[in-house]
């Protein structure tokens, strides 16, 4: 009965803290908008404006069709659609692979990539075409 | 089972405490950035339908936060320049923009730190009508609507944003001051939003994955009030002054100096520079060009143009590479875009031409609505940059006075609406009480705006050849010897003279000593 009722306690311990634990991702999940446009700017905004055809204006896309974006989780390019995933530029892999080059991918180098991920997608859903302060790539 | 006995609640909470440890350190606190977390204040747990509401719960616990900021200039929109005791302030100048916001508060507000200011009527002494949030909002979604004295919009979440307010950052000081004029980086040639998440090349201190200040970095502030002004700024400073000061003397401004100090080029090589600074503000060589970040800057403004509708009886628009350079209510306009500045002798003396001043023109044919004094020899003056802003805005042409155009409102008097000068500008000047003829011409007019941001970096800076050089960037600048800029041909010609003259001579000095040497040598042989 005693065994019981520690395992008892220990199971409603571990219940709290899954619980505790999903709220977090939730917060996580919300993401920093400032820390995402930093990255965003000087990250994404440095590579499309130097290599890949012209910088994209988070006022490009509504708040569905950013959000669609990141849940498909295709990057392109647009003649290998599939040949990037969207979570593949804000890995420690594609960060580590442009330290070098690029400061603002060094500074951002130690955060999770599911943070940074969810850091930018907050900016972008934060100022898209149909948010209440949509931003132009300045 | 008793789950719920004391032991039990312990036992868990003690298991749930080592493991929210563990995870916190796990994941870490990334963001964190207040050693306050707003969302837990029982003041805050409200569903906020206003913004007074907001304030008044701020002030439950800031009990003298709007007090002190009612004495700032941000509040009262007013200065009074201790020099020439011109009483000045958003209020009271006028400028070749928008003009002016009397007559047009419900309008301008959009960027007053307060709630309601629609007319004469708004209430300065009410503490609940300061806006905490524009300025400490976090979330970045707290906007201003236009038109109703700057009150928040109605989409915007009131609890969230007062639940999520921290310390001001350039995002929030930049919702008005890089917006100056009616657009991003339209007045001042040194603002804009690319300021908000800046590189290293286009401002050394901003740098946001750098020293990544902010603007209260520089522009401190003590009780609210903040230092930095542009109505009666240092333009030459003597002493050492420090931002870490106790007390804010009207005179301690935000400036390089108060870190750099007047020595500020520290290593051998550039030691001479230093000398420079006896005579040339730092801003002269650290910030080369204006509107270095992709935004571009307006230049002229002619509002003489103003009253075009397109064919569905709107204002007309044009764009030209993505600038607005002609709009039905406002006129025409030129931009520049990553240009030089203007250089001019400044020792701080602002003057400001008022309502109720007779205008006069310039040599080039502007009335100068700010004038910037200084001299070579006043011992008070530096060299500065200016973005020089032209334009061309109404007047009455039989007081010689400068008016206040009613434009922004509802009513058939607001030139945005009814695009008829003489009512606007009489009802303008029967807000503003000053007389008006009834007649409206058109005046050339300029202002200067002293550039301070976007710092480069040093190895940006204007070089040396830029300057010491004919039609260089100073050929402006009067009463001052620049070498090589102001090389005289004939002085020129007789110094290389002088200069091979005496290479001459040393040459045949040199000869002589060879040959006195020799010719000893030959006659006096070694015992």
């Amino acid at each position: 009965m005693r065994h019981n009722m520690k395992h008892q306690k220990s199971i409603i311990a571990a219940l709290v803290v899954i619980l505790l634990g999903m709220s977090s991702m939730a917060e996580a999940a919300k993401g920093n908008w400032k820390k995402g446009r930093i990255y965003y700017r000087m990250v994404c905004t440095d590579c499309h404006a130097k290599e890949a055809g012209g910088k994209i204006s988070p006022s490009e896309k509504t708040k569905a069709e950013w959000l669609d974006y990141f849940e498909k989780n295709i990057h392109g390019p647009q003649d290998a659609p599939t040949k990037y995933t969207a979570s593949y530029f804000v890995s420690h892999e594609y960060r580590e692979s442009i330290k070098d080059t690029n400061r603002a991918a060094k500074k951002l180098l130690k955060i999770p990539e599911e943070q940074l991920l969810e850091d930018v997608k907050a900016f972008l859903v934060h100022t898209a075409k149909d948010s209440d302060q949509p931003t132009s790539c300045e | 089972m008793n789950l719920l006995c004391v032991q039990c609640v312990i036992e868990v909470m003690s298991s749930l405490l080592r493991v929210i440890l563990v995870f916190a350190a796990f994941t870490g606190t990334a963001y964190a950035i207040s050693t306050a977390d707003h969302t837990k204040f029982k003041e805050l747990q409200e569903n906020f339908k206003s913004g007074p509401e907001v304030t008044r719960a701020c002030i439950k616990c800031h009990t003298e936060a709007a007090k002190q900021l009612h004495k700032t200039k941000h509040w009262t929109w007013e200065f009074l320049n201790p020099d020439n005791k011109q009483r000045l302030g958003k209020r009271n100048i006028l400028n070749n923009f928008c003009i002016t916001p009397q007559s047009n508060f419900a309008h301008c507000a959009a960027c007053h730190i307060g709630y309601g200011w629609i007319d004469e009527s708004f209430d300065f002494a009410a503490e609940e009508n300061v806006d905490c949030l524009v300025c400490h909002d976090t979330t970045g979604s707290y906007r201003k609507a236009g038109d109703n004295g700057g009150l928040p919009r109605e989409t915007v979440d009131l609890t969230y944003v007062a639940q999520n307010v921290s310390s001001t950052s350039r995002d929030t000081c930049g919702a008005c001051h890089f917006y100056g004029g009616g657009g991003n980086g339209v007045k001042h040639g040194d603002m804009d939003d690319s300021l908000a998440v800046p590189e290293r090349e286009l401002d050394v201190h901003m740098d946001a994955v750098g020293e990544d200040f902010t603007c209260a970095t520089c522009h401190k502030h003590v009780e609210h009030d903040i230092a930095g002004s542009r109505y009666a700024p240092e333009a030459a400073h003597s002493e050492d002054y420090h931002v870490h000061r106790k007390v804010f003397e009207e005179e301690d401004n935000a400036h390089c100096r108060a870190c750099h100090g007047n020595r500020p080029h520290k290593k051998a090589d550039k030691s001479r520079l230093n000398n420079h600074a006896k005579k040339i503000a730092c801003q002269t060589c650290h910030v080369p060009r204006i509107a270095r970040g992709g935004v571009a800057t307006r230049m002229t403004w002619d509002w003489s143009t103003a009253g075009q509708l397109d064919e569905t009886g709107e204002p007309l628009k044009k764009h030209v590479d993505g600038n607005l350079v002609y709009h039905g209510k406002r006129g025409s306009f030129t931009y520049a875009e990553d240009s030089e500045p203007e250089y001019i002798w400044f020792n701080g003396e602002v003057r400001y031409v008022l309502l109720n001043e007779r205008v006069a023109l310039n040599e080039d044919g502007y009335v100068e609505i700010n004038s910037f004094a200084g001299s070579a020899d006043d011992g008070k003056s530096r060299i500065w940059p200016v973005k020089v802003f032209r334009g061309v805005q109404p007047y009455d042409p039989i007081m010689g006075t400068m008016v206040v155009p009613h434009t922004t409102g509802l009513d058939e008097d607001a030139y945005w609406r009814g695009f008829d000068w003489e009512k606007a500008i009489t009802a303008g000047m029967l807000s503003a009480g000053q007389p008006f003829s009834g007649k409206v011409d058109f005046i050339k007019t300029q202002m200067s705006w002293p550039i301070n941001h976007m710092v480069a970096p040093a190895e940006d800076a204007v070089g040396c050849d830029e300057c010491h050089i004919k039609n260089g960037r100073l050929k402006d600048i009067d009463g001052i010897y620049i070498p090589s800029r102001d090389a005289s041909q004939k002085l020129d010609l007789a110094g290389w003279a002088i200069a091979l003259l005496t290479l001459v001579g040393v040459v045949m000095h040199g000869l002589g000593r060879i040959v006195s040497y020799l010719w000893s040598k030959r006659s006096c042989p070694s015992e």
